[in-house]
């Protein structure tokens, strides 16, 4: 089934409207890849996040681009999201006056099987995710999610999950 | 009729429930916050419902946490619910953050409803 598969790059404008078009390809993609259901669901979830970043935080105006490459072998499958936009810092007025929760690089690293982030200020940035058909174990506990949500309503990386349970 | 639909349900009286159903993320969770805002408006128990929703991230998360933390600072009792069977789409994001006690996230529209009659107003001293 493997060779079936063509590689696929979407390229489309850097708008929220656009990562649910990716996530649709990616299900085609992996069914075709005969990927199993929960690999697929973690794929969906972490290429969401990294579409999302770049929708967010890549472009000062909404005229940016958003590229999305897919590339099968024999392993598994390789996502790469990209933008050519100023970098990965967080621009807060362009996100819609709600200040992101800033879960979405570690959902990417717990999510995928293997993960890269690339980028340099000015030149855009990329993030590469690997999803194997066959894993080892689950890469959530390999790379868990550390922390809770914070007083400030951002995500707290040290902060301690028991003392927020009500 | 829209697969991904956020609609208020107020049949319960007291706690006004906010359906999620299909997949939700970046583009549909502006309208999250509004429907949010509305039921905190309303001033009784806020339940969302995820028992229809087939994909939420961390965007929808976040409205989540805010909608919870304004309605927890008036008084006023926030749960979200799951159905039996839960998607992997909704499941997973909520084990791995593990915010299933801090929303809190408990089975079944009926039980949320009292949970969030009970964790409001009171619930908290």
């Amino acid at each position: 089934m493997n060779a079936a598969a063509p590689d696929v790059r979407l390229t489309m404008p850097a708008r929220p409207e656009g990562v649910a078009v990716v996530r649709q390809a990616l299900a085609g993609m992996a069914d075709a890849l005969d990927f199993d259901a929960t690999v697929l669901a973690d794929m969906k979830m972490a290429v969401s996040e990294a579409c999302t970043n770049v929708v967010v935080h890549a472009y000062d105006d909404s005229n940016g681009v958003l590229e999305v490459d897919m590339l099968a072998d024999e392993e598994g499958l390789t996502i790469r999201v990209r933008d050519h936009g100023s970098g990965i810092q967080p621009h807060a007025h362009h996100s819609r006056d709600v200040p992101a929760l800033g879960l979405g690089l570690p959902l990417i690293a717990a999510l995928s099987d293997a993960f890269e982030l690339r980028g340099s200020s000015g030149r855009g940035t990329e993030v590469r995710m690997t999803f194997h058909h066959a894993r080892d174990g689950d890469p959530a506990e390999e790379h868990p999610i550390r922390g809770s949500i914070g007083q400030d309503g951002r995500w707290d990386p040290d902060a301690s999950r028991e003392t927020h349970t009500n | 009729m829209d697969a991904n639909s956020i609609v208020l349900d107020d049949a319960a009286g007291d706690v006004v429930v906010v359906v999620v159903e299909g997949e939700h993320d970046i583009y549909t969770a502006p309208t999250l916050r509004e429907r949010l805002g509305e039921a905190i408006g309303r001033g009784g128990g806020i339940v969302v419902d995820l028992t229809g929703a087939t994909f939420v991230d961390s965007s929808v998360l976040g409205a989540l946490l805010d909608a919870r933390r304004r309605a927890l600072e008036v008084g006023q009792g926030f749960v979200v619910c799951v159905g039996e069977a839960v998607e992997p789409g909704v499941q997973r994001i909520l084990d791995i953050t593990g915010l299933v006690p801090v929303l809190p996230v408990v089975t079944g529209r009926a039980a949320a409803i009292d949970a969030a009659r009970s964790n409001g107003d009171g619930a908290e001293a």
